[in-house]
């Protein structure tokens, strides 16, 4: 049995279809890329993952149980954290409340969830910042702020929503190790993004999405020499 | 510590002045108290899970009904109806939050859903002759009896509202120093990321309804004691709910002592006004709309809002 | 229950829900554009009002007549209100938007209430209590005329909507606000120009019902939760849903009067509105986006 378990899952909003029969296995501290063009439905996949949207057709395992029909926060309490690709922080609370709400989803203590959080703040580089407001940081702290409360819920399987996008090659270098730290400490992860350098080197699996359908799978060189995926990439850009 | 020496100050001020008082301003004191009380009472769903009740009214109304008709009519204590009217309040509370968020209603359509909600009810008790419909209830014996929340004079009235709105400021510095607190303030903030983070916002935002629906109930009670007389107009009309929000949001929404600071500028700003334009109904409430108008435009945080960010 | 007093009640219902099928189009066309639920619909409506009566009670102008001037003066004081009170907040959190309109309503009906009291006043001109039968059903004629006015400038309505150039901006803007701003459309102005007609339309109403209404600081009152009902039936933005929603709120409402003793016609509409709300926020002929 794998962490994850995805198998042939369909997402319609009306008469658009943005994934369709898509099926995926994560297992037990991996790391799995997920790539594809913008639009191809990856975010969507996400949603579909973590509870915030329903599968129109297929099923969601994780842990081995059926994770449909669920709410986000009871599949966070089951160990699955996201981030979103927009940064949804708190704005109006300081960076560690923040981080202290994510923690709460293991205990129901403040002060154990306080040590948490700064242990989670230091960890991803921000527990100098732990007292400025959300709304008041930079965007990379805020992408570190959006792992920092997903990473602080103890998930099993961390899902990472282009935690680059919007970063400069020096910051990027910084969140690749941070990523490797995190999978370090046993949590294995699923990845969108688009920085090509950065999923090549983490991932040990990338798969790639076109038009909602899974055209490509495997090793990272293999999946880059794809002429799928070449063409699925290139016919994006004409 | 500054501010710890004030708030002793304060509280001190408050428990050792009113025996000297005159009963005009012992009055006015107890209005502030019980507006305050109400604002804390509201601020717990309003303020700190960002849920905009209009319909807090529902719950005063059921608090000041239940226990004066259980007086009334079975002659049970009105201690024991204050609280049988805040279960019953949250009962309500909770089956027309769970409605509403069930239903996915946020923003101002929880607040149109919860006004819908108290009008119902007054309605329904301006129609009900066993609640004396639109005439209401009097409480007729006033032979002072501490047991039957019935006292001589006003000094007893104040201080009884002044715990409960201690009372009600504590609970909310307990609230918001728990786990309670930092996820309603997280669903506030944004629920679809407090749900990412395994908060449970249905449920979350539940507990502060009861909460906020509880104590309200328990401040209709109080209103039915001291005033002897309630009607549907009174308890269930948007006149309560209005006074509830406007207290926190000019005193600080999501703040500990917001709503009572909020109490204390606006309840004599009401005043005021009266005496200095006399005879003519409506100069206090106009002068709140301006100051909800002003207070949005200016300190959208309130006054504890301006405080902190002066420091 | 007979089938003449039922036949009545449809009648009347039908006549009244043509009003609030007006009074709901303006706060549709206010929530359309500038995304708020305006509170202070009601109060404008009530301002007008008594400007209306005082019109007819000082100058003796007729109540009908007077609506040249009622409709564009409370055009200009809409968009008045909308620059010195809502534009500064224009980028304020949503809940304080909405206090907002109601820091307005609390003020202008007591403003109402300070200087002309609390007194029901009327406005009866000659043709007041003009009315006749159409079968078993008495039609009352200032009724029949208020239903046709508030048809008649709903249609006005949406012909400006649809044909000037003013009212296409307006429909991109509540339709597609991210399009309408690349369209290079002058939001800001649009923003007040949308609540200048909401309110000058609910302005129209106001004139339209003194004939056969009363005048005082919190009539507004009850026409603005009935036009919250109409829209969330008819759908937040939705204009010509809010006209539909409006025959539908008058027929519940007097039926619910015919069916039901004492006041409790209310809890018919409050009913309709609250299962409407949760069963769809959105509003039963779609539309705007409702949650
Ligand atoms: N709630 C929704 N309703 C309707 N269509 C949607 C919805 N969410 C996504 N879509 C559509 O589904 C498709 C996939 O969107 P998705 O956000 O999953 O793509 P993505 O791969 O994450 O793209 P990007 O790289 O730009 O983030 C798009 O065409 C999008 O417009
Ligand atoms: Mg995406």
């Amino acid at each position: 049995m794998s962490l994850l378990e995805v198998d042939a899952v369909t997402k319609r909003f009306g008469g658009l279809t943005a994934v369709s029969r898509f099926s995926l296995t994560v297992g037990a501290g991996e790391i799995v890329g997920l790539i594809g063009p913008n639009g191809a439905g990856k975010t969507t996949v996400f949603h579909l993952l973590s509870g915030f949207q329903v599968p129109t057709e297929g099923t969601v395992r994780f842990k081995g149980v059926s994770v449909v029909g669920a709410k986000p926060h009871a599949i966070c309490r089951r160990g699955l954290a996201r981030t979103f690709q927009i940064v949804q922080p708190f704005v109006n609370l300081s960076a560690l409340d923040n981080v202290m709400v994510g923690a709460f989803n293991r205990t129901d203590e403040v002060a154990a969830a306080r040590r948490r959080a700064v242990e989670v703040l230091d960890f991803v580089g921000l527990g100098a910042r732990r007292d400025v407001l959300a709304r008041e940081l930079t965007l990379p702290d805020r992408k570190r702020l959006e792992m920092a409360r997903g990473l602080a819920t103890q998930p099993e399987l961390l899902l990472l929503d282009e935690v680059m996008s919007g970063l400069n090659p020096t910051e990027i270098e910084e969140i690749i190790g941070l990523i490797r730290r995190i999978h370090g400490q046993g949590v294995s992860l699923l990845i969108i993004e688009h920085v090509m350098r950065a999923i090549m080197a983490l991932s040990q699996r990338i798969v790639v999405l076109h038009h909602g359908e899974k055209i490509a799978e495997g090793g990272p060189e293999a999946v880059a020499r794809d002429p799928k995926v070449v063409g699925a990439y290139l016919g994006e850009q004409s | 510590m500054a501010a710890e020496a004030l708030g002793g100050l304060a509280l001190g001020v408050l428990l050792a002045a009113p025996p000297f008082l005159p009963p005009y301003f012992l009055e006015i004191l107890i209005s502030v108290m019980l507006v305050g009380y109400l604002g804390a009472a509201w601020n717990i769903l309003g303020g700190y899970a960002g849920q905009f009740s209009f319909g807090h009214a529902a719950y005063f109304g059921i608090g000041a009904y239940t226990s004066t008709l259980l007086f009334l009519r079975l002659g049970v204590s009105p201690w024991l109806g204050m609280l049988a009217g805040g279960v019953l309040a949250a009962a309500f509370g909770l089956a027309a939050g769970y409605l509403s968020f069930r239903y996915g209603l946020r923003g101002p359509y929880f607040s149109l859903v919860t006004l819908a909600f108290a009008e119902m009810l007054r309605v329904i008790a301006v129609n009900t002759k066993a609640v004396g419909s639109s005439l209401g209830l009097v409480i007729p014996n006033r032979e002072p009896a501490p047991v039957n929340f019935i006292f001589a004079g006003k000094l007893p009235y104040y201080y009884v509202i002044l715990v409960m709105a201690l009372g009600a400021v504590w609970i909310t510095r307990v609230v918001s120093r728990s786990k309670l607190g930092y996820s309603l303030l997280a669903i506030r903030e944004n629920e679809d990321a407090a749900e990412a983070s395994g908060v449970d916002a249905l449920g979350m935002k539940l507990r502060a309804m009861a909460i906020s629906a509880f104590l309200t109930a328990l401040g209709g009670t109080f209103y039915a004691q001291y005033f002897a007389y309630i009607d549907p107009t009174i308890t269930f009309g948007p006149s309560v709910s209005i006074q509830s929000l406007l207290q926190a949001i000019v005193g600080g929404a999501g703040t500990v002592l917001g709503p009572v600071i909020g109490a204390f500028v606006l309840t004599p700003v009401s005043e005021l006004s009266r005496a200095a334009i006399r005879g003519r109904a409506g100069v206090d409430v106009m002068l709140y709309g301006l100051v909800l108008i002003l207070v949005i435009s200016f300190l959208p945080q309130g006054i504890m809002g301006w405080v902190r960010r002066r420091r | 229950m007979t089938a003449d007093l039922l036949l009545q009640a449809l009648v009347s219902g039908l006549l009244l829900g043509g009003v609030y099928g007006l009074v709901a189009s303006g706060l549709s066309l206010i929530f359309g554009v500038l995304r708020i639920i305006n509170f202070a619909h009601g109060a404008v409506m009530m301002l007008a009002m008594y400007t209306t009566y005082w019109l007819f009670t000082l100058r003796g102008i007729d109540p009908y007549l007077s609506i040249v001037v009622t409709g564009p003066l409370f055009f200009l004081i809409g968009m008045l209100i909308e620059r010195a009170v809502i534009e500064p907040n224009r980028f304020a959190a949503e809940h304080n938007q909405l206090l907002l309109t109601l820091g307005l309503a609390l003020f202008l009906e007591n403003l109402a209430l300070v200087l002309w009291q609390g007194d029901f006043r009327t406005v009866r001109p000659s043709y007041a209590s003009a009315s006749f039968v159409v079968g078993e059903a008495l039609v009352e004629v200032p009724r029949l005329v208020a239903c046709g006015g508030a048809i008649v400038m709903a249609v006005a309505l949406f012909a400006f909507l649809r044909l000037t150039d003013v009212g296409k901006a307006i429909r991109a803007l509540s339709e597609e606000p991210e399009g309408a701003m690349l369209m290079g459309i002058d939001v800001r102005r649009i923003r007040a120009v949308a609540f200048g007609i909401g309110s000058g339309c609910v302005a129209v109403a106001g004139a339209l019902v003194t004939p056969f209404f009363y005048v005082a600081p919190d009539v507004g009152e009850s026409f603005n939760i009935m036009a919250f009902v109409v829209v969330v039936l008819g759908g937040m933005g939705n204009f010509v849903g809010a006209l539909l929603g409006g025959f539908i709120v008058g027929l519940a409402e007097s039926l619910g009067a015919t069916l039901l003793p004492g006041s409790l016609k209310q809890l018919v509409v409050f009913a309709l509105f609250v299962l409407v709300l949760l069963s769809r926020p959105a509003g039963l002929f779609g539309g705007g986006r409702g949650r």
